[in-house]
């Protein structure tokens, strides 16, 4: 049965080898010429515009700017002197959402600053094997992350997944915490951007995720309603 | 499949829509509420129509180099562990997708938005073969469970109200639910959770491809595109073929626009790039990612002057939002997937059958609010009239009205017969014209003097009172201000250079 | 220097005393006028609907009738719209005519583009006292970007009072031949925007385009309103007289 399977895949996968040539040939007669195009196009114009490229903030700027923006999405933003003041924060939270599971990425400083007790069932990203983890990750109340960066301008966290950061943790877990180091913050998307670009074709996560304030829907009515299938209750903290 | 029936021709359609109050203040709000927030969202960001024409710029440039991008993407995906699937026609790209959910033994498939997919009558082939489509969008899941189809490309239940919807999860949840938002949400968020943890295949849309690095980006706001990539072990990604951008450079800009152009966003509150299937050591994501790659109609408007540049659209939906025609009669007058400006375009230029499609083209008053709106700047108010062109050239017009335009030109094309044909008019709106108007409902102001009170023609027209009145005024007429005289002149030498060069 | 009217089809069959007023106001800047006799229409109805060669008729007769003009003023951003924005479709094979459309929509301006843009008049000297809302036409916003000139004017009018039209850039649901073929989407139009207006309860509606108030209009004297409609060339020349003293 299972390499009867994969000849299907593999069919499949030699079919489309063959039609690419067609398909893409079809586009270039199209396009008028006689052979799709192997080398790379001019370009006169790319990327934002000319007057967006220089937008730049200072570093303070981008911190208020940024947890202005993710505060009026509706999500909690604040600002911590360190990991410690961080753990404080996560324990508040933790006993006023009366949280009992939590599922954390698997990070050196997270490991710090959360940790387990009797009346807290925590599981750590990578511990468990695929389904086991989708199920802690979905009966977590609170998924806490470490972002790779923040985008001061839209208010935006991104989270890069990883074996150690699932991108469950960002997504089925009630509560979101993202914890993002102010260094890491910067003024808009391009800046983020052409960081990702130097990935190319090398160390390229299979997802990048741009996460920006709780899930909501106005799919009824109109009606702006929040925790449609992403967290309901967002919290960014700022280290630094 | 409600809302969608081929054999009813675009009047009827109008007229059932016009009739359905409920949806006619609803699309109403709706749009206008969007339209607004898209205002003040573009105001945010200094120079809106610099971004347009960058916006534009970079479709532009894809679009004429396609076949180079569309390679380069597919390279990319595959090295990054990506199957790629090319499908030159829906029923290519249907039975593509059957081959792999089969041979996934896929009972159930949770799907996020895709138009795509709307486009392939994907989930009727799926029932057919006793897979189970899951629409996990809230708009999709709601019309799916009323057996309909979308009626906005972003709003697609706009048509439903809470009570209806409350009465369709009740059905299903075998309790009586209140027609309460939040408690409507939270329910459809438990029963897709089910659904989601369940199925074997996650479906998404495409809004954009990068070409440089083989990945593809979904926007959305509830978080069911991540849903789709996250949790099931396959992903199977339909792709309109012209969806490519080149770089991630370029993304900024897709970012910037859509959201703005769509509901007033800065940002969607999810932006997900996706590049390949996990990782080995990940922990979740999909183990296979499928990427089918639809042509559909879409290269023919390639190296057509004419509509090409349709092939620009971003799927926004800010077209329908500001469209008048579209705020009276919805989505599903439009008759097939697409609806509103964009619709109206992209109905006939995308189906074969221009006897059943062709007439969609006329559902515009031409007002050019839809190019306006375009975060693109596609002229869509220029393509509906090419398409109406079209189907006079091809004699899908109705006798009457080519014997009228026949009569038109003879009239406006020598000064003798439009005097003539003046004369005419005034002498038979006699009998009918009282005070310069006239009410009757008689020959092609029936309709007209439903609503509305017609003028009638003058007793004198311009061109016959212009004598006197050339005389009078020549008797007044003062001197020209040199300065107006200097500027008037200027204007002209500017001309005289600008053609000599 | 000629400086030739183009009365505009409506206006010449329908309502003369549009292109009456735009003349008389443009003499008294001592703009010598001329009135070309050959010209009929600028083939938009035709054109919209797609048959391009009847179209192709009307702007031939068009383009041979103002051959001779400097200037070509109409009082309506639709006519002067198709010709600026649709004549060099019509003619994209014809590349002696495309010349001649080019020529055509070089010197062709709407009223108030040559009122305001070309004499550099803004204040025309009227008085009009009355609570007015003014309805932008689509053609000539969108396809011509006419939009500032008629409220440049409008606001130096003495004792007028311009009232916002709700969703006034929203289509009024004319479209030509559109309001004959989907009439029930167009008389849908017209009825919100007759209502919009009602609402800003203005005495005189005013507007650049006469097929567009000609809709408007005919819906609210259906309704039995009072409300005035006016084109612009109109409410200007009357508000001239009145300052004048002559009414």
């Amino acid at each position: 049965m299972k390499t009867e399977k994969k000849s299907v895949i593999a069919e499949l996968h030699e079919q489309s080898l063959q039609k690419q040539e067609t398909f893409i040939k079809h586009i270039a007669n199209r396009l008028g010429r006689e052979q799709p195009l192997t080398t790379p196009p001019k370009r006169s114009v790319s990327g934002a515009v000319d007057s967006w490229r220089t937008h730049t903030l200072d570093p303070e700027e981008r911190i208020s700017q940024f947890l202005m923006n993710w505060e009026s999405l509706g999500g909690s933003a604040v600002r911590l002197a360190d990991m410690a003041e961080a753990k404080n924060y996560l324990d508040r939270l933790i006993g006023e959402m009366k949280a009992k599971k939590i599922i954390r990425e698997d990070h050196p400083e997270l490991a710090q600053i959360v940790s387990e007790s009797p009346d807290l069932h925590l599981t750590v990203w990578g511990d468990k094997d695929f389904a086991a983890m989708r199920k802690a990750a979905a009966e977590a109340e609170i998924g806490i992350v470490m972002a790779d960066f923040a985008i001061a301008n839209t208010g935006t966290l991104v989270i890069t997944s990883t074996p150690q950061r699932g991108r469950s943790l960002s997504l089925l877990p009630t509560i979101f915490v993202g914890i993002v180091k102010a260094k890491d913050i910067q003024t808009k998307m391009g800046d983020v951007l052409s960081v990702i670009q130097t990935w190319n074709g090398k160390e390229m996560p299979a997802g990048i995720h741009f996460v920006s304030g709780p899930s909501r829907s106005a799919d009824i009515e109109s009606d702006l309603t929040i925790g449609v299938h992403g967290p309901s209750i967002v919290h960014a903290l700022v280290i630094g | 499949m409600g809302g969608f029936n081929p054999a009813v021709k675009l009047e009827e359609r109008i007229r059932q829509a016009l009739n359905d109050e409920f949806l006619r203040n609803a699309v109403k709000f709706t749009t206008g509420r969007l339209r607004s927030s898209k205002q003040q969202a573009a105001e945010q960001m200094g120079n809106w129509e610099e971004w347009r024409e960058r916006g534009r710029q970079i479709r532009l440039h894809t679009i004429a180099h396609l076949d180079y991008y569309l390679n380069q993407f597919v390279q990319n995906l595959r090295e990054a562990g990506g199957y790629v699937h090319f499908a030159s026609t829906a029923q290519e790209a249907v039975e593509i997708a059957m081959q792999i959910m089969e041979e996934k033994q896929a009972k159930s498939v949770v799907k996020s938005k895709s138009m795509v997919s709307e486009e392939l009558h994907l989930n009727d082939a799926m029932a057919a073969k006793g897979i189970e489509p899951v629409e996990t969008d809230l708009g999709e899941y709601i019309i799916q469970l009323a057996g309909e189809t979308p009626s906005h490309i972003l709003a697609p239940a706009i048509h439903k109200n809470r009570q209806q919807i409350a009465d369709l999860f009740s059905e299903i949840g075998g309790e009586k639910l209140p027609a309460d938002t939040a408690v409507l949400a939270g329910f459809a968020r438990s029963q897709l959770r089910e659904k989601f943890l369940q199925a074997d295949i996650g479906m998404t849309g495409c809004n954009f491809a990068i070409a440089e690095s083989g990945s593809f980006v979904l926007f959305s706001n509830e978080g069911n595109a991540r849903m789709c990539s996250t949790v099931p072990r396959t992903q199977i990604t339909l792709m309109g073929m012209e969806r490519i951008i080149p770089s991630w450079e370029d993304l900024e800009v897709m970012a910037a626009i859509l959201p703005r152009a769509a509901t007033g966003q800065k940002l969607t509150v999810y932006m997900s790039a996706i590049n390949g299937p996990k990782r080995a050591a990940d922990g979740d994501g999909p183990d296979e990612l499928h990427v089918i790659i639809l042509d559909n109609g879409r290269s023919q408007q390639l190296g057509d002057p004419e509509f090409q540049e349709v092939l620009n659209c971003i799927r926004c939906g800010a077209c329908l939002n500001a469209c008048p025609v579209y705020r009276h009669i919805g989505g599903h007058a439009y008759g097939w997937v697409y609806s509103g400006p964009i619709g109206a375009v992209l109905t006939p230029l995308l189906n074969e059958d221009q006897d059943q499609w062709g007439e969609v083209a006329n559902a515009s008053s031409l007002c050019g609010a839809c190019y306006e709106a375009c975060p693109v700047k596609i002229p869509l108010h220029d393509m509906l009239v090419y398409l109406r062109r079209r189907n006079v050239e091809a004699g899908r017009t109705d006798a009457t009205e080519r014997l009228g335009m026949k009569t038109y030109k003879v009239a406006v094309s020598s000064q003798r017969f439009y005097q003539l044909a003046l004369k005419l008019g005034q002498f038979g709106q006699k009998p009918l014209a009282r005070n310069g108007e006239i009410t009757a409902k008689v020959g092609p102001l029936e309709a007209w003097n439903r609503l509305r009170v017609a003028p009638a023609l003058a007793k004198k027209s311009f061109r016959d009172s212009w004598k006197e009145l050339d005389m009078e005024l020549q008797h007044e007429l003062v001197e020209l201000k040199p300065e107006t005289k200097a500027r008037m002149e200027a204007i002209l030498r500017k001309r005289g250079n600008s053609h000599e060069n | 220097m000629k400086v030739s009217l183009f009365a505009t089809c409506l206006s010449d069959a329908f309502y003369p005393r549009v292109t009456e007023a735009m003349a008389r106001l443009l003499a008294r800047y001592g703009i010598r006028l001329d009135f070309p006799s050959a010209q009929t229409c600028c083939g938009q109805p035709a054109f919209n609907s797609g048959y391009w060669d009847e179209a192709k008729g009307a702007a031939l007769q068009l383009i041979d009738a103002f051959a001779d003009s400097d200037f070509v003023i109409a009082p309506s951003g639709s006519c002067i719209g198709m010709i600026h924005h649709h004549y060099p479709s019509l003619f994209k094979d014809d590349p002696a005519g495309l010349a001649k459309a080019r020529a055509l929509a070089e010197k062709s301006y709407e009223f108030t583009q040559f009122l305001v843009n070309v004499l550099d008049v803004k204040d025309v000297g009227a008085k009009f006292p009355h609570r007015v809302t003014y309805h932008p036409s689509c053609h000539g916003a969108r396809l011509l970007g006419v939009k500032d000139e008629p409220l440049e004017l409008l606001q130096h009018v003495h004792g007028l009072e311009l009232l916002p039209l709700p969703f006034a850039e929203d289509c009024c649901g004319f479209g030509g031949t559109f309001s004959i073929k989907l009439s029930e989407v167009s008389a849908a139009m017209v009825t919100e925007k007759a209502e919009h207006v009602i609402d800003t309860q203005a005495e005189v509606l005013v507007g650049l385009d006469m097929g567009c108030l000609m809709n408007i209009g005919g819906r609210l004297r259906h309704q039995g309103t009072s409300i005035r409609v006016m084109h612009l060339a109109e409410l200007l020349y009357e508000g001239v007289c009145r300052a004048d003293g002559r009414i």
